[in-house]
């Protein structure tokens, strides 16, 4: 992805300080259409917090967000009219109400039906509802939920909640999608499905933020790396670049870097193994080269 | 120094409750003993079964309580078959032999036996209950239940034991699965289900309306008794039909023809004048009811589908109420104005709604409980408002009297009605307007539960913060569903205020507010039928339990604490919700699920049409 | 100005009043973010506790002797309150910890309910008023101000006494004890709390406890100083409280006190001076909860909620 095109999403110097703690100092960030940009950190490096300052749940003390030249305003639902999604760390789905319904929660923005056409039910209504179950059950196929859509999200597998989480970000129709640790909590087969996932949700025009711990994970998936401490920028560029600087591998990894590189080439030699055949492969062959190495939590 | 009276009560007390608390411990321990002992004896659920069954049917044959009443202001209708000769078999002595003789067959049907035994020894031990608890508080303690003879009354205590083993007999093994009858079924024949269902719900509601009323409509002194035991007879006939699997079926019959159970629910909805029960007092308190339960389908926007607790609800009936009676020409009112009912309505309908709209604002900052608070303190302004004639608009503590009735065509709504030749109650017309507000109401809330807003109002309830990043204007979204609650309270206090004629401040007490969120989470939060229900039985139940009058409050309250522990669903859940709160454990499968597998392309359909 | 000084005096009197039961609020609500409904009721509960040991259960050569009579009624009360308020936690509340948020709340309604009506049926002649005695020194203390005089009742300097008091032992409590340290980290963090070892259940049930206690003390102060008492104060106390819990922000002790003391001033002095007369006192309570909650819903002392995300 060059860097001549106009960024979808620019984060210009935004500092966040809670009563006189510096969560965020001066980051300053930008995406590109059609690019999957990783944002890893320890914990506490400020990663949840920038994505608050994104998606307009903090108002940054200092800096502004911009989407396609716009400011994003300080409001989520109106960050979130504007184009831009997101999922949540901790899932939170609406736990009693079905898939689909949860997808159509997140249509909500895109249709406009008002409380008289609810009440009446009138044919435009029926149209636009149609069109929005149209769309949603679209979603859950994307995302790999099919036949799900009666099922309540609460008595979804975890793995399917944050998928469903996903389809119903993507309901928002956003320009831009930020995923808060996609792969929290999953098993290797679950995260590998998860990075095809995001990587077919980049193929149809969504640029894509992903916070993640799991550094493989983001070397594999990303085209682009930022890399928070404390709260700063302390690197960004491409996988190559960032994971061969030293102060990430110190910062961050706590691990001597021939370690690390070992760890990462040999990730990505099996992720483009996996990728290439993504297809056709058996889930589980993956699954099993992963699971020799001891998996990442 | 003399001993103070107080100390000899306070021990007596704590006696009666120590006794009380060990014998409720020791039942549990024999109910849990025998239970285990069973849990792996499916064979023992005949023997048991049938014991029970042959004792409860003894039990209807033997002497109950001899003890004669007739202090009470109509003697000759005494009649509570406490004194009945031996043999002869009526009333709840009929119940207790049909349910002893079920009990006895069940094991021998193709039927989930164990369940319908569970059922039908819940009834047995209610009906014993309250026809050997009643004679002993009203008829003077134990004296009551021996015989002129002195011989003692087995009857009740015979029951009892009856009910508890048929009850354990259910344990004898593991429960069945519930049943599950396919509803797909031809047209016609669910079309005949569902209006004879219907017919027989109509005809079972004026039953019990019309329990302990002799044919003159004066009330029996032991209506009370003879109503709870026609009760736990109901009780456990639908226990049983549900653990058939009808009951299910019904529902899932009733949920693919929508548009026909409405139909035929309404007309039977206006057909109950027709019945025993289309007196003059059933129709007021029909028309209470029907005001009850437009108001409690307002709330339950506000709290089953937006989850925002309002605790001063009854303020918004009360404004449409005061809005009708200014405009009603009454000549205590303010405007001295007389507009047409309709247009009132209307008005009631919009200012109650922008009260809605003021009283929900907070919700833009204030969250959870604390809006609970701002609502209650809203509710009590108004009262005071209210009390201290505010405006002049109110009548103050001499209340609006003599507000006209509604007057349509030259035809007075509270005066009786003769279609053909047959005479109708007074207020039947009330009732005819209010069933059908009702059935508007219910429509309207249907209608936007399915749309848009309606998902919002879930979203909200359910995580708001994850609603905001969905897009949705959170502030704005829950102050339509204030808005939108008023507005059909509003139109319910329009129709209240011709109703009753005179409209007091102190009809709008913190207690109505209660009671209204009582019918809402008592029919289950979110549930449009639930609401119904609800606000029916509320107000149904203290009618008939006139012995209990005083109690009514107090089981208000018991009623909701025992509810969110025990069954926060409601008695009718909305599905949501129903898989929100409940544990559904073995025994519970929600009903509706075990209708999906069924119908292949029914998944969408299902969804669409709920 | 003997009016207005009058008013005022009685005014923190009620504040007095309100700050004891508000302690009790705010650390429920402190500990398990629930609004007890139900506390307004213990404290109406324990008033007629008291008249109930003053007439049934002491011996006619105590009852006018104060110093043996109050002290009876205390115990009285107080046995009353924390029974029933442990009682309340255990059977409805505990098993409700984990359900949603409305449903404790709801619970707390049906209690209060219960409660009220449970007196009211069966004390003897409960559906009315009824007499609590005389139990405290009877002669008034009269000052003399410019422009007239100020009658203090012995019980109203008894009343602002024993809250202030309390309030300042409460807190060093709080602050001090093992048992206050436990109370804190339960209210910051239940889970961290147990795994340093602390029992949340037990607690809780000491905080509903003191809770109950202080209503108990209120109620007998309550009983001696006004000599009557309905079924109904439960509840208008018991919003009083709560608004002067949220008032000085919930979960702070101080908070409370000045809280009661600021709605009982409102409260007096707004009946007196304001448009609509003593009818209308309620109602600027009432608006002042509503201004406080909508606009500074943290309180005068509270810290503010944080967003989660």
């Amino acid at each position: 992805m060059t860097a001549t095109t106009a960024p979808v999403l620019a984060a210009r110097d935004v500092s966040m300080v809670f009563g006189g703690l510096t969560a965020l100092a001066e980051v300053s960030l930008e995406l590109h259409e059609g690019q999957i940009l990783g944002l890893i950190g320890p914990n506490g490096a400020g990663k949840t917090t920038f994505f608050n300052c994104l998606t307009g749940l903090y108002t940054p003390t200092k800096g502004s967000v911009t989407l396609r030249g716009d400011r994003l305003p300080s409001d989520p639902a109106r960050v979130t009219v504007a184009g831009v999604a997101r999922t949540f760390q901790n899932i939170r789905l609406f736990p009693s109400m079905t898939a689909l319904e949860n997808v159509l929660v997140g249509r909500h923005a895109r249709m406009t039906q008002g409380p008289i056409a609810s009440l009446f039910h009138g044919p435009a209504y029926r149209r636009g509802e149609a069109d929005a179950r149209r769309r949603s059950l679209e979603l859950l196929e994307f995302v790999g939920l099919r036949g799900l859509d009666d099922e309540l999200a609460r008595n979804l597998p975890y793995g399917d909640q944050r998928r469903l989480e996903i389809a119903r970000a993507l309901a928002t129709d956003p320009a831009v999608l930020l995923l808060d640790e996609p792969t929290a909590g999953m098993n290797p087969q679950e995260t590998e499905a998860a990075r095809q996932l995001i990587f077919a949700i980049r193929d149809t025009g969504v640029a894509v933020v992903v916070i993640e711990h799991d550094t493989k994970f983001i070397f594999s998936l990303c085209d682009h790396v930022s890399v928070l401490v404390q709260g700063r920028l302390l690197v960004q560029g491409t996988p190559e670049v960032v994971r061969g600087d030293p102060r990430v591998i110190e910062a961050y990894l706590g691990k001597p870097p021939e370690e690390v590189e070992a760890e990462v080439r040999q990730y990505a030699e099996e992720a483009a193994h996996s990728t290439g055949t993504a297809g056709t492969a058996d889930p589980a062959d993956s699954a099993e080269d992963l699971d020799t190495e001891g998996g990442s939590r | 120094m003399t001993i103070p009276p107080g100390w000899p009560i306070l021990g007596l007390g704590l006696l009666y409750i120590a006794i009380a608390v060990a014998v409720v411990l020791a039942l549990r321990l024999l109910w849990q003993r025998s239970a285990k002992a069973l849990a792996d004896k499916p064979g023992m659920l005949r023997p048991i079964a049938i014991a029970g069954g042959v004792l409860a049917v003894l039990a209807a044959l033997l002497p109950w309580v001899t003890f004669r009443f007739n202090d009470g202001p109509y003697p000759d209708l005494a009649t509570l078959q406490f004194f009945d000769e031996p043999w002869g078999v009526t009333g709840f002595r009929l119940f207790v032999l049909l349910l002893g003789v079920v009990a006895i067959a069940a094991p021998f049907l193709p039927v989930p036996a164990r369940r319908v035994e569970r059922a039908i020894g819940l009834g047995l031990i209610a009906l014993g209950l309250v026809n050997t608890i009643f004679p002993l508080i009203s008829g003077g303690g134990f004296g009551a239940i021996t015989a002129a003879d002195g011989a003692f009354a087995f009857g009740g205590v015979a029951t009892l034991v009856a009910g508890w083993v048929v009850a354990t007999s259910a344990k004898a093994g593991p429960l069945e699965p519930l049943p599950h009858w396919n509803p797909k079924v031809p047209r016609l024949l669910a079309y005949a289900v569902l209006v004879v269902s219907y017919v027989v719900l109509l005809l079972v509601v004026a039953w019990m309306l019309d329990a302990g009323t002799d044919p003159d409509g004066n009330t029996n002194t032991y209506a009370g008794p003879i109503f709870l035991s026609l009760l736990s007879f109901l009780g456990a006939a639908l226990g049983a039909l549900h653990a058939f699997g009808f009951l299910g079926w019904l529902t899932a019959l009733s949920e693919r023809h929508r548009v026909f159970s409405i139909g035929v629910l309404v007309v039977c909805a206006l057909a109950l004048p027709f019945t025993d029960a289309g007196t003059d007092y059933w129709m007021t308190i029909a028309v209470n009811v029907g005001v009850y339960a437009a108001t409690a389908i307002g709330l339950n926007i506000v709290v089953g589908l937006a989850g925002l607790l309002d605790l001063g609800y009854i303020a918004f009936l009360g404004i449409g109420a005061y809005i009708a009676a200014n405009f009603s020409g009454a000549a205590a009112s303010a405007l001295h104005v007389e507009l047409p009912f309709v247009l009132v309505a209307v008005i009631a309908a919009i200012v109650a709604g922008i009260f809605g709209a003021i009283v929900g604002s907070p919700t833009l900052r204030v969250r959870g409980d604390y809006l609970a608070i701002v609502t209650l303190a809203f509710g009590e302004i108004f009262r005071k408002a209210a009390q201290f004639n505010i405006g002049g608009m109110t009548g103050g503590a001499n209340a609006i009297p003599n507000i006209p009735p509604i007057n349509w065509f030259g035809r007075d709504f509270s005066a009786p009605l003769t279609i053909g030749s047959v005479r109708l109650p007074s207020g039947v017309l009330y009732y005819v307007l209010i069933m059908v507000l009702v059935a508007l109401v219910m429509v309207i809330f249907a209608n936007l539960k399915n749309s848009r807003i309606g998902r919002a109002w879930i979203a909200v309830r359910e995580d708001e913060d994850a609603a905001r990043a969905m897009g949705i204007k959170t502030g704005q979204v829950k102050i339509l569903a204030f808005l939108i609650g008023a507005m059909l309270a509003g139109l319910a206090g329009a129709v209240f205020a011709h109703k009753t004629s005179t409209v007091a401040y102190n009809s709008f007490q913190f207690i109505e507010s209660v009671t209204l969120l009582a019918a809402v989470i008592l029919g289950g939060m979110g549930s449009i039928p639930g609401a119904v229900l609800g606000a029916a039985l509320l107000l149904v139940l203290p009618e008939k339990l006139r012995d209990l009058q005083d109690w009514r409050l107090f089981f208000f309250g018991l009623a909701l604490v025992v509810i969110m522990r025990f069954r926060p669903q409601g008695l009718m859940p909305d599905r949501h919700r129903r898989a929100e709160l409940a544990d559904e454990g073995a025994d519970g499968v929600p009903i509706e699920e075990l209708n999906v597998p069924d119908a292949p392309d029914g998944s969408t359909a299902q969804a669409v049409a709920r | 100005m003997a009016t207005l000084l009058q008013q005022l005096a009685s005014g923190l009197v009620l504040g007095a009043l309100i700050a004891l039961i508000a302690l009790g609020y705010t650390m429920v609500y402190g500990i398990i973010q629930l609004i007890n409904f139900a506390h307004g009721e213990v404290f109406m509960v324990s008033i007629f506790a008291a008249a109930a040991t003053y007439k049934w259960f002491i011996p006619e050569s105590w009852e006018n002797t104060w110093q043996i009579a109050l002290p009876c009624m205390l115990v009285g009360a107080v046995l009353v309150a924390v029974v029933l308020a442990v009682l309340m936690e255990r059977f409805a509340y505990r098993p409700l910890r984990n359900a949603p948020r409305l449903a404790p709340l709801i619970t707390a309604l049906g209690v209060s309910q219960m409660l009220k009506e449970i007196v009211r049926l069966n004390y003897p002649d409960a559906k009315s008023a009824i007499n609590v005695p005389r139990a405290f020194i009877d002669e008034p203390i009269i000052i003399t101000v410019p422009g007239g005089t100020v009658v203090l009742q012995a019980t109203s300097v008894l009343l602002i006494a024993v809250s202030i008091v309390g309030a300042v032992i409460l807190q060093l409590y709080v602050s001090r004890s093992r048992m206050g340290r436990a109370m804190r980290a339960t209210a910051q963090d239940p889970d961290t709390a147990k795994l340093m070892g602390v029992n949340p259940n037990r607690t809780i049930v000491f905080t509903f406890a003191l809770g109950g206690l202080l209503a108990a003390v209120a109620g007998v102060l309550y009983g001696i100083h006004l000599n009557t008492v309905d079924t109904e104060v439960g509840f208008l106390y018991g919003i009083f409280a709560f608004t002067a819990a949220v008032l000085g922000g919930v979960g702070s002790i101080k908070g409370a006190v000045i809280g009661g003391f600021i709605i009982g001033v409102v409260k007096t002095l707004g009946g007196q001076l304001l448009p609509g007369g003593t009818g209308y006192d309620v109602v600027w309570v009432f608006i002042l909860l509503i201004l406080v909650l909508v606009f500074r819903p943290q309180g005068l002392f509270g810290e503010p909620e944080r967003v989660r995300a």
